[in-house]
């Protein structure tokens, strides 16, 4: 073992120069080798003293005048509005009524995460967003910065706790229980997947019970993915703001630019972009409850927000709603993809509308659509027993083995028939 | 004793026929034999306080009582004792933990992690789990869940694992980046954990285990916050010091079980040496010959064998001289077949349940069937050369035997030094003394990487412990570097980033240099090297192997740490000329030995790699030079050195130069026989001659003569040094040594002692590859020889009794 005069880190440095670690510049000769104990004896300095933090702290009561906020414990800042009922953003008017759960969209709410076994009452929602240290995940990143807005009759609400001291979240994670604490629907952009288990994490580390097992749960990006996913490059909640709410933001620190700026007020104090992350997630929770009244829309009325037509009406299918459906697909018909097509053709079929159903077919036939052109045979064999058309279109189908068992028994038909 | 062909008769077992007719046939081939007498089994009654439906499940699959060591284990493991059991091949280590951990899921309904070193080791183990689990539903108990858990695992799957697997089987790898980091997704499965089952435990070795240690620190920390304090179950094949290596991988005392209950037949082993073909330059047969040729004569007379190679290649070389001969009619079902990695895991299962069938008559394999791939019982095992330990050896050479039928094993040895060694030395392998695995978990840049990620995955607390380093000094450190913040009583974790993803269990530290192969335009990752063997291994214009295949480095991209390769056909290979210079910093110890002294201590290393020799293969011609163009490498490690007292050295080798190329001689065999001893590779260790001063030291030079070079690599005149002390190092080749190179200082004089007797008793003339290193043509004429030369250095350190 090396002497007990030298340092860890005086021998990790030298250490780590020789494992790749870094890039060492040119190292003095071996013979200068030995004694460099300045570093060393910093360190130590550092440890038997008293606590001499070399980071800087930052001046709390300062930065909660600067952000306009409320300490609710030492360490953790609230900053709470009250937004009024008129309140714009985009082109969109956000009422307090959007939060009510009875008037939302039905395919918005089949879209959400219920619980085991949910009961029909209808839970106020509730927009989350955080704003953490990392992309990376794990029990070292820190959700620094919880964001919420609900409503209260003729207004919004917005209260937003940021964590300013390492050692206040116990505090931090009680104030942000709290809000969570009431049956509600949370909605959220990517928080199933992001926000919900990151804050599950810090409730565990903490020790405390998490709230999120309780708590409904709308992640806006499934109906966004959904009914946009085909046909936006991206489903970003920059993009769906920008697309659907015509919301431009000015001078807004992008997300990925919060966890430098929460790092450097608890590394060095600093506090000037403390305030752009506030507002970014502000503007991602007007956007997430903008959103809501708008992709209700969109899924009543695909065509008029530009979203995928036959997804939506594949929503509404698979709920029960043939009708809607098939009035959703039918209006869209000029521009559906052949699937699309076949898709309307079924459900003319289903309501015995063959003249409608077969002229898609027929349309699609001649492009070579292996199922139109199996349809057309069953049609023709089973529903207008002309085997001779049937065994047309069986015969025009592509080499396979149904192929050859439909031409098989219509011929026998035929022979036996003739 | 090889049993005597006169005792023999048509009714004796194949087995012995077959080891009789090779010694009748091949007598001067055979360097020694063993013969272990055949063991009954030792029983124990099933314990009482087995779940009945455990106990059901057990009986209904005919296990109506335990082998003494499994049931030495369920007593143990019952009272929470960590264990480790280390007893032979195929005997039965698996109950050894499952009964206890079967038993904790059903009564208590608690949660088991596996931990196997590799994906298909843990796949194979779920795939026993299920079955019982099967057994346990037939006997009315209720089924356990297993599940594996590694890269392979769907996004979708690994919630399920996490919450409603009863046994986790996982490898170290996944715990270290995937479990720990993440550790709250996974609370309800820690809160659960009662034990820890670490399988094939001696693979945790060097490196890789002191890695292991500390992300057993950090399992054993998280395990504190959910409440539990899991019983470590540890299964080993044979080493000298299970219970030591298990103890410093958990921190705690385990007991060890190492009295195998199970039956074994009688099992005869032969030491077989391939006769040599040319006398003067000492080249024997090759070993591939003589493998193959016992490998047909035991198939011929209806035994089932297992040949062991070293290599990939040389499995699938091996394989088409047996398929030649066995195989050639394509209609009728596959006798050989061989068994090596990067063969597709369905394949491999094909090979495996064919081997379990008796379907195969030859299997020859690679060490990936050296660890626990069940295939059933063989009669032969045949290794093609040493496989470069006690243990691995033992291991593969334990495939052969059904209980209570005598079994054979060959080991052939090749032209290699430790090959040779062992030929001549039996008795290191005879003798059953297997190596020590050694690791070194506070190895500072190791525990400091697991300090990060520990640090990551919950805030220490002063006054915490981590390692036998001073945590408080690490957490400063690491505060300095930004990623942790004190405040309070704890430290905290503020950057954004996810430590784990650094850190690779297989390597001291990052910048490990991948190697891509460019043939036909391709860009293909074929293997991964580290970063301290990077500059002797692929430097531009080096031949590197994979899998035996040749390919040559066009380009070393030293920053982008990455080596562009293209396959060749060179008929050739290149050896890095290493200019050392060590310098001696700190000496912790020290004994006279002989006419010298050997010692231990920290050493400052510069390397230089000022070129490389082409090497042709098997007349080992230098046949030409290239340069290389790279930095100084620096190392600070721990060494052991030998020196000879300069009086004595003078009196025995009064030419210096000659002294220079005896002390090469002595290095080149010390390395080889201490690798051996250390339970290391090859390039574990370095090797240096200097004067310790880092005034000169020495090399063979494009001449192929030792050569005398100063600081600037310039050369230098051995006679017109006012001092010569030269002194051999072998140093732990990694930053900061990994523990090597104090059990080599104990072992010192048995060290010499075994490169004495490595050189003294090779059957070369002047010196060869196979004891001193390669040597020029002519050499044999010289008054000294080379090796008379490395032999008169090694007398000199030689620890004579009186």
């Amino acid at each position: 073992m090396p002497g007990p005069e030298r340092s860890v880190a005086d021998r990790l440095r030298r250490l780590r120069g020789q494992s790749g670690l870094a890039e060492a510049p040119a190292r003095a000769p071996a013979a200068a080798l030995p004694e460099q104990p300045s570093f060393s004896e910093r360190v130590r300095r550092l440890m038997v003293g008293p606590q001499r933090a070399r980071s800087k702290t930052g001046d709390q009561d300062e930065l909660a005048e600067q952000l306009g906020a409320e300490p609710v414990a030492p360490g953790v800042l609230l900053v709470e509005r009250r937004l009024g009922a008129r309140l714009r953003h985009g082109r969109v008017l956000l009422k307090p009524e959007i939060a009510d759960a009875g008037r939302a969209s039905a395919s918005l709410m089949e879209l959400a995460w219920r619980g085991a076994s949910p009961d029909a009452a209808p839970r106020p929602l509730l927009f989350l967003d955080t704003e953490t240290s990392g992309l990376a995940g794990g029990t070292g990143t820190w959700a620094f910065l919880t964001g919420i807005l609900i409503a209260e009759p003729e207004t919004w609400v917005l209260r937003q706790y940021l964590l300013t001291s390492l050692d206040a979240e116990p505090a931090y994670l009680e104030a942000v229980g709290g809000e969570l604490s009431a049956p509600a629907m949370l909605v959220s952009y990517n928080g199933r997947a992001f926000d919900a288990p990151l804050l599950t994490t810090r409730f565990r580390l903490a020790g405390r019970p998490d709230p999120f097992g309780e708590l409904w749960h709308l992640d806006l990006l499934a109906p966004v993915r959904r009914a946009f996913g085909r046909v936006w490059s991206d489903c970003r909640l920059m993009s769906a703001e920008s697309k659907l709410l015509a919301f431009a933001r000015e001078d807004d620190l992008p997300g990925s630019a919060a966890p430098a700026a929460w790092l450097g007020w608890i590394q060095r104090g600093e506090m000037a972009s403390l305030g752009g992350v506030l507002r970014h997630n502000r503007w991602d929770l007007l956007s997430l409850a903008g959103l809501v009244p708008v992709l209700g829309e969109a899924f009543e009325d695909p065509n008029s927000y530009g979203a995928d037509p036959h997804a939506v009406a594949r929503h509404h299918w698979a709920q029960g709603r043939l009708a809607q459906a098939l009035r959703l697909l039918e209006a869209a018909s000029g521009r559906l993809t052949d699937a699309g097509r076949l898709d309307l053709a079924d459900l003319y079929r289903r309501q015995g509308r063959w003249t409608d159903c077969c002229a898609i077919w027929e349309g699609l036939a001649t492009q070579g659509s292996q199922e139109a052109l199996s349809a057309l045979a069953k049609y023709h064999e089973h529903k207008r027993h002309n085997l001779g058309r049937a065994l047309e279109y069986a015969e025009a189908l592509a080499p396979s083995e149904e192929r050859e068992r439909r031409c098989q028994r219509l011929r026998k038909k035929l022979r036996g028939s003739g | 004793m090889t049993t005597s062909p006169a005792s023999l008769n048509a009714d004796s077992p194949q087995v012995l026929r077959l080891e009789a007719r090779l010694a009748a046939k091949y007598r001067g081939r055979i360097a020694a034999t063993r013969s272990t007498p055949a063991r009954s089994a030792q029983w124990r009654d099933l314990p009482a306080d087995l779940p009945p439906a455990l106990a059901e499940a057990l009986r209904n699959r005919g296990l109506e009582r335990l082998y003494s060591h499994q049931r030495e284990a369920w007593d143990l493991a019952r009272v929470g004792r960590h264990l480790v059991v280390a007893t032979p091949t195929a005997s039965g280590k698996t109950l050894c933990y499952n009964l206890p951990v079967l038993e904790s899921v059903l009564s208590g309904g608690r949660k088991a992690l596996y931990l196997f070193p590799t994906k298909a080791l843990a796949q194979d183990q779920v795939a026993e789990l299920m079955e019982l689990s099967r057994a346990l539903s037939a006997a009315g108990g209720p089924g356990i869940k297993a599940f594996t858990f590694d890269g392979d695992t769907p996004g979708d799957a690994r919630k399920a694992v996490r919450t409603r697997g009863d046994i986790v089987v996982s490898n170290p790898d996944m715990l270290h980046q995937a479990i720990l980091p993440h550790h709250t997704k996974w609370a309800q499965f820690f809160e659960g954990l009662a034990y820890v089952v670490v399988d094939e435990l001696h693979s945790y070795r060097g490196v890789f285990g002191s890695h292991v240690a500390n992300v057993f620190r950090r399992l054993r920390r998280i395990c504190r916050f959910y409440g539990v304090e899991p019983t470590f179950i540890f299964a080993s094949a044979t080493i000298a010091n299970p219970a030591e290596l298990a103890e410093r991988l958990c921190g705690e005392p385990v007991e060890a079980i190492l009295e195998s209950g199970a039956p074994q037949g009688e099992r005869h082993l032969l030491l077989w040496n391939p006769p040599v073909i040319n006398p003067d330059l000492g080249i024997r047969a090759s070993a591939r010959s003589q493998t193959t040729r016992i490998a047909r004569m035991a198939a011929k007379v209806g035994l089932k064998a297992i040949v062991f190679a070293r290599s990939r290649l040389m499995v699938e070389v091996i394989t088409k001289y047996l398929k030649d001969v066995f195989d050639h009619d394509p209609r009728r079902p596959a006798r050989v077949l061989a068994y090596r990695g990067g063969y597709l895991p369905s394949e491999r299962r094909r090979g495996e349940q064919a081997m379990r069938a008796g379907k195969v008559d030859l299997v020859v394999a690679t060490s990936a069937l050296e660890l626990g791939v069940d295939i059933g019982s063989l009669d032969v095992a045949i290794l093609n050369g040493y496989p470069g330990t006690v243990a691995a050896t033992l291991q593969r050479l334990g495939r052969a035997g059904r209980r209570l039928r005598p079994s054979l094993g060959v080991l052939v040895a090749t032209t290699d030094p430790l090959d040779q060694f062992l030929i001549r030395h039996p008795e290191m392998l005879l003798g059953a003394s297997p190596e020590h695995a050694r690791i070194h978990p506070d190895q500072l840049l190791i525990l400091l990487e697991h300090v990060r990620c520990a640090a990551f995955e919950l805030p220490f607390r002063d006054g915490d412990a981590f390692g036998g380093e001073d945590l408080g000094e690490m957490l400063s450190y690491l505060r300095d570097e930004g990623v942790l913040q004190h405040q309070g009583d704890r430290w905290y974790w503020v950057a954004d980033s996810y430590p784990a993803n650094a850190v690779s269990l297989r390597s001291v530290a990052e910048g490990n240099f991948v190697v891509i192969d460019t043939t036909d335009g391709a860009q293909t990752i074929i293997a991964e090297v580290d970063y301290s063997s990077a500059p002797g291994t692929i430097y531009a214009g080096a031949i590197y192997m994979v899998q035996s295949q040749p390919y040559q480095v066009e380009r070393l991209d030293w920053t982008g740490r990455k080596a562009f390769v293209t396959r060749t056909r060179a008929d050739y290979y290149t050896d890095a000329i290493d200019y050392t210079r060590l310098k001696i910093l700190d000496r912790f110890e020290g004994a006279v030995l002989g006419r010298g002294v050997a010692a231990n201590g920290e050493v400052h290393l510069v390397r230089r790699y000022p070129g490389y020799k082409k090497i042709r293969y098997y007349s080992h011609d230098n046949i030409g030079y290239g340069n290389i163009d790279l930095p100084d490498q620096e190392l600070h490690t721990t060494s052991v050195w030998w020196q000879a007292e300069p009086s004595a050295l003078e009196a025995a080798l009064p030419d210096r130069q000659q002294a220079i190329e005896g002390f090469l001689g002595a290095a080149y065999a010390l390395h080889h026989v201490a690798a051996l001893r250390a339970m290391a590779e090859l390039h574990d260790l370095g090797r240096a001659v200097g004067d310790g001063q880092g005034t000169w030291f020495a090399v063979v030079g494009g001449d192929g003569r030792g050569q005398m070079r100063g600081p600037g690599n310039d050369a230098l005149d051995p006679a017109e040094q006012d001092r010569f002390e030269p002194t051999l190092f072998l140093y732990d080749n990694y930053p900061g040594g990994v523990g090597l190179s104090a059990p080599l200082f104990d072992a010192a004089g048995r060290l010499v002692s075994d490169a004495r007797d490595l050189v003294a008793g090779c059957s070369c003339a002047a010196g060869c590859p196979a004891c001193v290193g390669p040597v020029l043509p002519g050499d044999e004429e010289r008054a000294l020889t080379p090796r008379q030369a490395a032999l008169a250095v090694l007398e000199l350190l030689l620890c004579r009794e009186g």
